[in-house]
């Protein structure tokens, strides 16, 4: 499996962010990681990308784990976060070359140009992350990230910032790596989108998973039949938020 | 409006303190506040109390002479009073920031919209700002040359209305420009500019006249008294009463004449406090006044990085250490604006210019030539000690960068060397240039020594400069390793006492491991010069410090072989720890 999570915790100080938290992602497959806040889902995917260590269990990217292995389960995977984190003092095409030469990209030229072109950033190529707006640093992260062609890739709130035309393109994108053979990963609030693009979902609640499936196999499912079919009625039944919305006047 | 401003205030300082004591919790920042702790105790209570004890049972020892004590007594009223009057002048003349209407941006969206008066707004800033003001009040009181604890604490009271009325004057004078701006109350602001300039021109022509006879240091004591006659009689004495009133406290001997000094500087308060409340119709211009220029000023002090083309392009291919220098340099070359380059060159250009100084009289060389020259070698001197600690471009600032480096598929021993090429690089080529120049214009500085000792010092200093500088280089970027939450990132400053204990620890923590380097490669370094020196002359520096540079460079490839494993166990949530 692309992506093996086994038995993962996360403590901070007092507080356990992730508990025994177990999942596989299959090539092609694009899994849906939603919950309410605070429930693991940054920490998850942070562990998975190798910037925090995991208090116990194994995360296996392509066969190598991510402690005891790093660079090799590293050179597989893109992380892209919600905050667009980029060197000031780099422009876009140099933030590009950077991340070519890190991965030993062949063929930079070509990809650079057609990823430029694909999420809009054609005449942006020299330009500063200070010029740029919270969406074009946005896309400059995604570009770095699939600029290589890696065989997992991680998304955290990938839409934050996107216009709608930004929006409507990186579904696409995502979709499309899902189609070439990717293993992804998307953290997402926004349920429709996981609802429209991911083959699976799993819903975290204080740490843990709390259902893994498709919408339609939660769905069919006996404790939450009753909710009703899409994602969001089954993640409010699920993490016990139904009730609340109910009372709602 | 008072009982929510006294909420906020303590709510806050309340948590603050718990936010701090919790820290305490962990090993790391209550050594840090033991160490701030024992470092206060010696250098100020210890002697505080040791003066105490030594001046106990015989006469108190006055270094000033008794007559100057009593003269400075009289007059330091005067004296104080002029230095307040000249400081509300030029705030009256200069426009600058009152601290009184900084709001923070959590305060400007939380009580602007609420039902509260601007005068109520005035009043909780005027609170709000009265830790700081205590703070800066009682310092100087410990530190105070008296004895008795009565008198420290007349004197912080002292110090503290003080501060409390100049910080109101100067927000009524804000104020007063921001209407003068508007139109509103003209003829009173304009009127209260006039009477200060008429005020300023008066004071300021008597102090020329009791100036007058001065021509030498004995005629000071003259001067003085009739500075000091200025504050009791004759028009300026009634303008300056405000400012000597304010000042009286802190001479006043004993109780009595405190509580009536008090009461008179009390007075001055009030009415600075009553004519700024009055004059609050300006209140929210001036208080965008303030944003803007604070605002302006935050713009100024960023670094104002441009895109241009250093004709230095990332191969495709090669090791990793080269491209995190490419990716540094280009930080320096494209981060470094005239600005913050004259921030380093100024204490350099001061360094220079003093140790320039200092070998040229030494030397008792002089010329044009000896000054560039001896300059010169105060800047390699520079470059070499005290560039590490400048040039910053290595882990120490790229640690706000971690979430996205530790996803790099890279070596880490080889993030920890590359981090550390750029400012190596760039330190020991000023310092080769500074010591090709010195080396050059020797003759005219060290006119004494001979051509090969010349060469062969500049040539042991160049082949120790990048050792010594990466040496320090390492050191510096083990301690962000190893302590990054006591590792200062970008502009933020951890703050408390604990703090000030992790950058005392970390100061002498980087002098002890820069000795711990240096000696494995010092001792044979010695032996080789002792073996060689006979033969050689000064020339066997030449071998002594390439044995040396070679034994340290060697240890600092190793020590970024060990930093590696513990650089892939930091964790993100140690940085993110940090105030």
């Amino acid at each position: 499996m692309p992506i093996a999570v086994q038995e993962l915790k996360r403590v901070y100080g007092d507080f356990t962010a992730v508990d025994g938290l177990a999942f596989d992602v299959a090539p092609g497959e694009i899994v849906g990681l939603i919950g309410p806040n605070g429930a693991g889902k940054t920490t998850t995917l942070r562990s998975l990308a190798g910037i925090l260590r995991p208090t116990s269990g194994r995360i296996l990217i392509d066969g190598h784990d991510i402690v005891s292995d790093p660079i090799e389960a590293k050179r597989r995977l893109a992380f892209m976060p919600d905050e667009p984190h980029l060197f000031e003092y780099l422009t876009v095409e140099e933030h590009l070359r950077l991340v070519a030469r890190l991965y030993g990209v062949e063929d930079f030229d070509r990809r650079c140009a057609a990823l430029l072109q694909e999420l809009e950033l054609v005449g942006k190529e020299r330009s500063l992350p200070g010029e740029l707006s919270r969406g074009m640093r946005q896309k400059v992260v995604i570009a770095c990230g699939l600029i290589r062609r890696p065989s997992v890739l991680l998304f955290d709130e990938p839409l934050t910032g996107l216009d709608p035309i930004g929006i409507r393109r990186m579904r696409e994108t995502i979709v499309a790596r899902g189609r070439d053979g990717a293993s992804v990963l998307v953290s997402s609030h926004l349920l429709h989108l996981v609802e429209e693009i991911c083959t699976r979902v799993i819903i975290m609640d204080r740490g843990r998973k709390i259902a893994d499936g498709t919408v339609a196999e939660l769905a069919s499912r006996a404790d939450l039949a009753s909710a009703g079919s899409s994602l969001e009625q089954i993640f409010l039944r699920v993490t016990g938020h139904d009730r609340d919305a109910a009372s709602q006047p | 409006m008072i009982g929510a401003s006294v909420y906020i205030i303590v709510c806050s300082a309340r948590n603050r303190i718990r936010v701090r004591l919790r820290r305490l919790k962990e090993p790391r920042y209550f050594i840090g506040g033991a160490a701030a702790i024992v470092y206060f105790y010696f250098t100020v209570f210890a002697r505080m109390w040791g003066r105490s004890r030594a001046s106990r049972g015989r006469p108190r020892s006055i270094p000033i002479p008794a007559d100057m004590l009593a003269l400075l007594q009289t007059a330091g009223p005067t004296l104080v009073g002029i230095a307040l009057l000249v400081i509300m002048a030029l705030a009256w003349l200069f426009p600058g920031d009152s601290g009184l209407l900084a709001f923070t941006p959590s305060e400007t969206d939380f009580l602007f919209p609420a039902p509260v008066s601007r005068r109520a707004l005035l009043v909780h800033r005027l609170l709000r700002s009265q830790l700081g003001l205590l703070f800066a009040a009682i310092v100087p009181a410990f530190l105070f040359p008296s004895g008795s604890a009565a008198s420290r604490v007349k004197f912080a009271v002292s110090m503290w209305l003080i501060f409390l009325t100049m910080r109101v004057h100067f927000t009524g004078i804000t104020l007063a420009r921001a209407s003068l701006a508007l139109g509103q109350g003209k003829r009173r602001q304009w009127g209260a500019l006039a009477v200060m300039l008429a005020a300023v021109a008066v004071v300021g022509g008597a102090v020329i006249r009791a100036c007058a006879g001065l021509r030498s240091a004995a005629d000071i004591p003259d001067a003085v008294e009739r500075l000091g006659a200025i504050g009791v009689s004759g028009i300026a004495s009634w303008i300056l009463w405000p400012f000597t009133a304010l000042a009286r406290p802190l001479f006043a001997e004993s109780a009595g004449a405190y509580g009536v000094a008090i009461t008179g500087a009390l007075v001055v308060f009030a009415v600075n406090l009553v004519w700024v409340l009055r004059s609050d119709e300006a209140f929210q211009d001036a208080v965008s006044d303030a944003e803007a220029r604070r605002a302006e000023k935050k713009l100024r002090d960023r670094p104002v990085v441009r895109a241009r083309s250093v004709g230095w392009q990332l191969a495709l291919s090669g090791r990793p250490e080269s491209m995190f220098a490419w990716k540094n340099a280009m930080q320096m070359l494209r981060g470094t604006t005239s600005a913050a380059a004259l921030r380093y060159i100024a204490p350099a250009v001061g360094v220079g210019v003093g140790a320039s100084s200092a070998v040229m009289a030494a030397t008792r060389a002089s010329g044009a030539a000896a000054a560039i020259g001896s300059m010169a070698l105060a800047a390699a001197a520079f470059a070499i000690v005290l560039g590490p600690q400048v040039a910053r471009s290595d882990l120490r600032e790229d640690l706000l960068h971690l979430e996205l480096l530790k996803t790099w598929p890279v070596p880490p021993a080889a993030v920890v060397r590359g981090e550390m090429l750029a400012p190596a690089m760039a330190l020991t080529l000023v310092a080769w240039s500074a010591i090709a120049c010195a080396l050059v214009l020797s003759a005219a500085a060290f006119s004494a020594a001979s051509l090969a000792s010349r060469a062969s010092i500049g040539a042991t200093i160049a082949i120790v400069a990048p050792a010594l500088i990466s040496a320090q280089l390492t050191v510096h970027n083990a301690a962000a390793i190893l302590f990054p939450a006591w590792v200062p990132l970008g502009t933020a400053r951890p703050r408390g006492l604990d703090a000030m204990g992790q950058r005392l620890i970390l100061f002498f923590g980087v002098v002890l491991a820069m000795v711990l380097m240096l000696l494995p490669g010092a001792i044979p370094a010695a032996l080789v010069w002792l073996a060689l020196h006979g033969l050689l002359g000064t020339a066997a520096f030449v071998p002594a410090a390439t044995v040396l540079a070679a034994i340290v460079l060697v240890e600092v490839f190793v020590a970024t072989e060990a930093l590696g494993p513990l650089y892939e166990r930091l964790d993100l949530t140690a940085i993110e720890k940090s105030e």
